[in-house]
């Protein structure tokens, strides 16, 4: 969020979502901390029970005397019509960076679906990713474009989900391709949305 | 770890950098640093010294590579350093088991293979006599081939005027060839086996990981697997060899150059309950655990469907549906399609079905369903299913009836005690309960031919550019209504 979430709830009547200007909807239920290191590209959904961990973001460098302090760093940056399902943690990966453990920013693309209780930690996720329930994605994982988690994996640390892939089970392995078609479907009616396909209907029928 | 096809074609399919998987459980290993003071312990090292050393470590299962005893000396070349290590600890057991000399790895037997036969096609090229008494006489006959085409070389044609050798195969262990020996390692593995008992075996699955662990058996023999490559690959149609599907070749990115995809080509089938007024959410994008999702179907409790066969194509389709009187699979189920034939209009540009559907709102099945569950006057309760009758129609969608009984998932109570094996096939499987309807869809339509295009059907050779042909195709779809309560 470049801006504080209450900021823009005018309305009197406490409805499940505060909508922001770019149109995310962000549930009043989630969990939000260090809200000013979190960017959400806008119709991105924010779901009840979702923690989002903003405030574990990279320390800022030490400012020289004199000097202006940096404006704030990002930790979570999400897309466009990205979609997080309830009571999923998000929280972005540390590193060991010159002897000192320091937290790397995530990066979440457009269209993206995260399933209810996931935990992700990963570093980044691609556009039109499908993510399942309860999917793990443990620290510094790269999960490429257009890939679909099953339900339940747990993808290693560092490991690289390539584009167009299938992965699950416990360690994630690779279990097939996505097929040519991911991602194309009308998107019109419920049955027609498809998993990798645009997202925003499903974030308009959110409410 | 994806890479473009001719890297693969060249380097081979296995990453040769620094990429490896864990032997164990297939997870990334991760270069980690570790010094020999502090092995063991799990105590940050922050003290550099001359006796640094880097292990391949795996960060889901912890294996790492200290359990075969491999080390590394500086965090890159992995590969290199991993053949050193290989090849010293292969020649350091040949020493020690002196009296057998044979080669333990299979690389090293399939070098000295392929370098004897390709010096036996160099010694061997004789043209003067190509039917020698040798009955494996083909790779030399290969040469002469390859000769007549390219020429011979200078070494062949020298080979030649000296004196040719008739080909034979490998002899010993530098040419090759191993024997089969029952020696005592067998009996060896199997006290060892007993001795270690289930756990301190692998699977076949782990030795099939990487060439290196194909003679592995047991925990601590595993060697860490090169990470394996992925290309992208185009999709040829099985009978005209059209390009069907070409991504583009760059890495990482989802494009497509050329993509035919056959949901634009033929008519879609969906199958939603009749009875309930809100659509059912959409199985894939469950938001929160314990959504609603279909009611489990009641044994023996008919049920009505509606199914509605969208048109993707421009011309008018005559559909005929066929399918099975019940379904196949341990629990049948009766299924009865009311009218199995009947046409759907032809699909037009998107702002014409943006058009269509302003001017009839009353095609919207869902919104009336939902107007009626809301004001409680239901028109559509009222009416009846009828048999040969169509339900709805759109510009390019029907709708029609599918009736489906679902079946038991308990059999029938019997009198006569069941034999085992009757007991053992009546035992459902996992997704056994689940109501799956093959149905079979044949589509007829009359196309005009665009100029260029070549007819397949030999009676429509004669067509030209303009006139119509009839055109026809036929598949087998899968409709999925629900689990069947137990
Ligand atoms: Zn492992
Ligand atoms: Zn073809």
């Amino acid at each position: 969020m470049s801006r504080p979430a209450g900021s823009t709830a005018r309305r009197s009547v406490k409805t499940e979502y505060i909508e922001t200007d770019t149109g995310n909807k962000i549930s009043r239920r989630a969990f939000i901390e260090g809200k000013q290191n979190i960017m959400l590209g806008g119709k991105t959904v924010i779901m009840a029970g979702v923690h989002l961990r903003g405030d574990l973001c990279r320390k800022p460098e030490r400012v020289a005397e004199g000097e202006k302090e940096k404006p704030n760093t990002t930790a979570v940056s999400i897309g466009r019509a990205t979609v997080v399902s309830t009571n999923t943690v998000i929280r972005p990966p540390m590193r060991l960076h010159k002897g000192q453990m320091t937290f790397i920013p995530m990066r979440i693309g457009d269209n993206v679906f995260i399933g209810p209780n996931a935990h992700i930690s990963s570093a980044s996720i691609s556009s039109h990713v499908y993510i399942g329930e309860n999917a793990v994605l443990s620290p510094l994982c790269i999960v490429k474009e257009g890939s679909k988690i099953l339900p339940n994996t747990v993808v290693p640390p560092g490991m690289t989900v390539p584009a167009g892939t299938v992965v699950g089970g416990r360690p994630a392995r690779i279990l097939g391709e996505v097929g040519d078609g991911w991602g194309q479907g009308g998107g019109v009616e419920v049955e027609d949305w498809v998993e990798g396909g645009d997202l925003r209907p499903l974030v308009r029928s959110i409410k | 770890m994806s890479v473009t096809s001719s890297a693969v074609k060249g380097d081979g399919n296995r990453c040769s950098r620094s990429c490896y998987n864990c032997p164990s459980c297939t997870s990334p290993l991760q270069i980690t640093h570790v010094s020999h003071r502090d092995e063991g312990l799990l105590k940050p090292n922050d003290a550099a010294g001359d006796d640094e050393t880097y292990v391949l470590q795996c960060q889901f299962c912890d294996w790492s590579s200290l359990e075969i005893d491999v080390r590394f000396s500086k965090p890159t070349k992995i590969t290199e350093q991993l053949a050193k290590q290989q090849k010293t600890r292969t020649s350091s057991t040949h020493s020690t088991t002196a009296s057998n000399q044979k080669p333990l790895d299979h690389d090293e037997k399939f070098t000295n293979l392929v370098s004897f036969y390709k010096d036996q096609l160099n010694d061997s090229g004789d043209p003067q006599n190509p039917y020698s008494n040798s009955p494996h006489n083909s790779p030399a006959n290969l040469a002469r081939i390859m000769s007549l085409y390219g020429g011979l070389s200078y070494n062949a044609l020298k080979k030649t005027r000296e004196k040719p050798q008739p080909m034979r195969e490998a002899l010993g262990t530098p040419e090759g060839f191993v024997s089969f020996h029952a020696d005592r390692s067998d009996s060896e593995l199997i006290r060892r086996s007993q001795a270690s008992g289930w756990d301190g075996t692998i699977t076949s699955e782990q030795q099939d990981s990487a060439p290196s662990n194909y003679d592995s058996r047991f925990n601590g023999e595993l060697w860490p697997s090169a990470t394996q490559l992925r290309t992208k690959r185009a999709k040829r149609c099985k009978t005209c060899r059209h390009i069907i599907a070409r991504p583009e070749p760059n890495v990482g990115n989802m494009r497509y150059k050329i993509r035919l995809l056959a949901m634009n080509y033929i008519p879609r089938l969906m199958l939603k309950s009749l009875h309930s007024a809100t659509p059912l959410a959409n199985p894939a994008f469950l938001l929160k655990p314990g959504m609603p999702q279909a009611d489990d179907l009641q044994p023996h409790k008919a049920q009505q469907y509606i199914l509605t066969v969208k048109n993707a194509l421009f011309e008018t389709v005559k559909i005929s549906l066929a399918t099975p009187a019940t379904t196949p699979g341990k629990v049948a189920s009766r299924v009865t399609i009311l009218c199995p034939s009947f046409t759907v209009g032809p699909a037009g540009e998107v702002w014409d079905e943006a058009l269509s559907a302003s001017n009839e709102p009353n095609s919207d099945g869902d919104r009336k369903a939902a107007m009626a569950s809301l004001t409680g006057s239901s028109e559509s309760s009222e009416r009846q299913p009828e048999a040969g009758k169509i339900w709805e129609k759109t510009r390019n969608s029907t709708s029609i009836i599918v009736e489906i009984v679902p079946g038991a998932l308990q059999p029938p109570p019997s009198i006569v005690p069941k034999t085992e094996q009757q007991l053992t096939d009546e035992e459902l499987g996992e997704d056994d309960d689940v109501l799956e309807v093959p149905v079979y869809v044949r589509a007829e339509w009359e196309a005009e031919i665009k100029p260029g295009e070549t007819v397949q059907a030999k009676k429509d050779a004669n067509a030209m550019p303009g006139e119509k042909v009839s055109k026809e195709i036929g598949y087998w779809v899968v409709l999925a209504a629900g689990r069947i309560a137990g």
